[in-house]
């Protein structure tokens, strides 16, 4: 037996000695002219076999063999994009080339195409050819971006062009397919990235975000996009989706207040994250150094340390001397144990999904994306997304699952983007000393007019509750990030200076606040966060905190805010049931029933009490929530540590329901913040106001384990409701003698 | 058909004593209510704990903090602080603990009144 029969082929040697004699019939570099590539006699005919390889072998059969192959053989770069930089760009008048340049791009679409399995599906062969595939799409993507001939990407919009300029009453079902291999090719070429968990080994700058927006915008990619979303619901109608996943892929992870920064802004903010950085790398060292040993560490010092009962724990090294607080730690830190964590199973691991991973810009890309995302706010943002909001309202056949979740991502992403401009022009105009009257054209929010309506709302709602209920935390992620935005925007719209803007913002909110159940819905959301991740705790917590906060401030300004709950009316209904005897019961059960829930269904409007919503948000829950959130307080700014403050301080102080903190755990980790080892930096501003509101706390623990020594022990627990007013004041509540 | 009827028996076959696994000690709500427990919590609470007040809340939650965590290393040598507290955190919403919880918490109220006795 030879070496060769001992190794199992990963792939089927029929198929790839097939596969390999059509790449070579393509066509090859010629030694006669100068090492030109030439097309082979059949070429047209390959190139179609090789498509029809793909699909019959690989999709029909769930296999990626033919692909594996292709990817061997070099074919993506040694003859596709060979034949695409063959001809100069005047040569696509010429039918047959034309051809043969469309079937080279059909297939560069499906080679990156994104390779997927869900996880029940995968098989041996899966898990054979997955990771291969992911690395060698990588390496597709580079040598598309990078050719060193041809524009690639710009021959691709070129080949669709003449299908563009068709109307679309005259467009026949081979225009329309032409046009969406162009956009499927520019949506897989975005969506490409550097496999997570396998060793790419080649540049990783070559295909990162920056070398695909500085591409796009050097082949007029951007100009194509920008044509198409303009003309969304007249020219096109299909493309709506493409486009969307296109967008997503290109913006996911990118800050938008640093895109809309000025460069001088934008070094000084760079400057000061560096300093805060170092300052912070300063303070951790110093935080060693303290605790150092002054002598080697073989010196072998050992302490005592005398305990109740007559007993003495041992610790070693001589750091520890004359240092209590560092004792308990370390005896507490050599403990081998760990309590066993369950995986996180709520949290997704895939990372074509995940929005919430920062991505780095540099200079360049960042002013080209930035020029783009101004022009499309200015031409196309409202065509585009009021298409796409009808497309998922009737549920077209071209809409996925995932396009909801990145529709709500994007109206978030450029929300943001737009209320970052404006704050930008009003800085330049202030700083110009209004030299220019404000045009009022450039105050009016008409841009994105197109996602703050009542249908948008709706379909928001709408796509919330069914993500919460269907446990799909990330979809619920980005419909969060989605309200938080349309809030501020809306807080930012009640402020302008037109007065049709403040009007509308009126409208808007009272309609938001008008239905209880996004009131219900938001408490709902932070009373159940569980192991969901720290963008989905990040996102709730915002949402809650910018929600109450505006919330507050309206009902405010309208005392009388109205808002319709719904009412419970069952109980009464049964009564009234059992009164009308049980004869005739058994038919009128179904009739019955329905008129429950009609009942129960019916809504009836009342005040709106602030207070008491307010007082909804000092639960057991929702502090763990936030406490889960404050645990990453090492990794948090100054924005996120603002907010977690206000709630405790508001559940402490404004509410008066510091009892609910009293809980060992939580007073563990707000004295490990102030006062360390590895706590807050106390160069950050909002330290002080952190260690004044736990001083607070601290000192009204401390009073209160003194006047109630049986909070001792009530403080390793979460507290009982019933028993928290007694707790507090020493005295059973009067109220509950009314049973 | 001696042999055969022992091999029935299996009287010929060695039997395999398989070791029995110390089993590790968990922090239950038995071991919680134990000597070394609560009680012994309420008992340094009341004898040990002097706070200095106003101006030093650190140092005070420090030696709060500090009694909470020999007490617990006491009672349960294996776990860390904050695994410990998660532990004892998640027992108390056992009925039998919720039960004893409300005992001690009522045990020296004031003026018992007479509806409320339900809730001892």
């Amino acid at each position: 037996m030879s070496l060769d029969e001992w190794v199992t082929p990963t792939v089927d040697p029929e198929v790839r000695a097939f596969v390999y004699s059509i790449v070579s019939a393509i066509g090859g570099t010629s030694a006669d002219e100068d090492g030109t590539y030439v097309l082979g006699d059949d070429a047209l005919a390959c190139l179609k076999d090789v498509r029809r390889w793909i699909k019959g072998f690989d999709q029909k059969q769930n296999r990626f063999d033919v692909q594996r192959c292709l990817a061997e053989a070099n074919f993506a770069k040694g003859d596709l994009l060979e034949i695409m930089a063959k001809w100069p760009e005047n040569s696509m008048e010429d039918p047959l080339k034309y051809k043969v340049l469309l079937a080279c791009l059909e297939l560069l679409g499906l080679l990156t195409w994104p390779v997927e399995v869900e996880e029940t599906q995968m098989r041996v062969h899966h898990h054979r050819h997955l990771p291969y595939l992911h690395l060698a799409q990588a390496g597709y993507k580079r040598d598309i971006l990078h050719h060193d001939r041809a524009n690639v990407l710009e021959r691709a919009v070129r080949l669709a062009l003449p299908a563009m300029a068709v109307p679309r009453k005259e467009r026949e079902p081979r225009d329309d397919g032409v046009i969406r291999i162009a956009l499927y090719f520019i949506r897989n070429v975005a969506m490409i990235s550097v496999p997570a968990n396998a060793a790419y080994d080649g540049d990783e700058a070559e295909i990162s975000r920056s070398a695909t927006i500085s591409t796009f915008h050097a082949q007029n990619v951007f100009q194509l996009l920008l044509t198409v979303a303009s003309s969304m619901g007249d020219e096109f109608v299909e493309q709506d989706v493409i486009l969307l996943e296109i967008l997503f892929h290109l913006l996911k992870g990118v800050d938008v207040e640093r895109l809309f920064m000025e460069e001088e802004a934008r070094t000084k903010a760079n400057t000061q994250d560096l300093r805060e950085l170092m300052q912070k790398e300063k303070a951790m060292l110093s935080g060693y150094a303290r605790h150092a040993p002054t002598r080697h560490n073989r010196f072998g010092t050992m302490i005592w340390v005398k305990r109740a009962d007559e007993r003495v724990s041992t610790v070693s090294g001589q750091t520890f001397l004359g240092k209590d607080q560092k004792i308990m730690e370390q005896m507490d830190g050599s403990k081998k144990w760990n309590k066993p964590r369950l995986r996180n199973r709520n949290v997704e691991e895939d990372e074509r999904k995940d929005f919430d991973i920062k991505v780095h810009l540099d200079a360049p890309a960042r002013k080209q994306l930035r020029s783009f995302v101004e022009e499309f706010l200015d031409s196309s943002f409202n065509p585009l997304f009021t298409h796409l909001r009808r497309a998922i309202e009737r549920e077209a056949h071209r809409v996925e699952g995932v396009h909801s979740m990145q529709y709500f991502y994007l109206i978030s992403w450029f929300l943001q983007a737009e209320c970052a401009r404006r704050r930008q022009i009003q800085k330049n105009a202030a700083s110009r000393q209004a030299s220019t009257p404000a045009n009022s054209d450039d105050e009016s929010f008409a841009l994105i007019a197109g996602v703050m309506d009542q249908e948008t709302f709706v379909l928001l709602n709408r796509f919330m509750q069914s993500s919460q209920d269907d446990k799909s935390w990330q979809d619920l992620n980005a419909g969060m990030k989605c309200f938080t935005q349309i809030l501020l925007s809306v807080q930012e719209m009640s402020e302008s200076s037109v007065e049709d803007d403040q009007d509308i913002a009126e409208n808007i909110q009272n309609r938001i606040f008008y239905e209880e159940t996004t009131h219900d819905r938001i408490l709902y959301i932070l009373r159940n966060y569980k192991d969901q991740g720290f963008g989905y705790l990040d996102a709730c917590t915002e949402l809650s905190h910018v929600f109450l906060r505006m919330l507050e401030r309206y009902s405010k300004q309208n005392v009388d805010l109205q808002v319709r709950s719904r009412r419970r009316a069952r109980r009464k209904k049964n009564a009234d049931a059992q009164a009308n005897g049980e004869a005739n019961a058994d038919e009128e059960h179904a009739e019955e029933a329905e008129e429950v829930a009609d009942v129960q269904r019916t809504s009836t409007e009342r005040k709106f009490d602030f207070a008491r919503f307010s007082s909804k948000f000092s639960t057991q829950a929702c502090v763990n929530t936030f406490v889960a959130f404050t645990k990453y307080y090492r990794d948090l700014s100054n924005d996120q540590l603002k907010r977690a403050h206000r709630f405790f301080y508001r559940v402490a102080f404004k509410q008066d329901l510091a009892m609910i903190l009293y809980r060992v755990d939580i007073l563990h980790l707000f004295n490990k913040m102030i006062k360390g080892p590895e706590g807050l930096s106390t160069e950050m501003s909002i330290f002080q106001d952190w260690q004044e509101l736990v001083r607070q706390l601290f000192r009204k623990v401390t009073k209160k384990v003194q006047e109630r020594p049986e909070l001792m022990v009530e403080m390793l627990f979460s507290k009982i409701p019933n028993t928290m007013f007694y707790l507090e004041h020493g005295y059973e509540r009067e109220l509950q003698t009314r049973t | 058909p001696a042999t055969s009827n022992a091999a029935a028996l299996g009287i010929d076959e060695e039997i395999k004593v398989a070791k029995k696994r110390q089993p590790i000690a968990k922090l239950d709500d038995a071991r919680l209510l134990s000597a070394a427990g609560i009680p012994k919590l309420r008992r340094i609470s009341k004898e040990r704990l002097k706070f200095k007040g106003k101006g030093h809340e650190f140092s005070d939650m420090a030696r709060l903090l500090n009694t909470y965590q020999l007490w617990l290393d006491d009672l349960y040598p294996r776990a860390k602080f904050a695994d410990g507290l998660a532990i004892i955190e998640k027992l108390g919403h056992t009925k039998r603990m919720q039960m004893m919880r409300k005992e001690w918490i009522y045990e020296n109220r004031p003026k018992p009144s007479v509806e409320d006795d339900t809730a001892v």
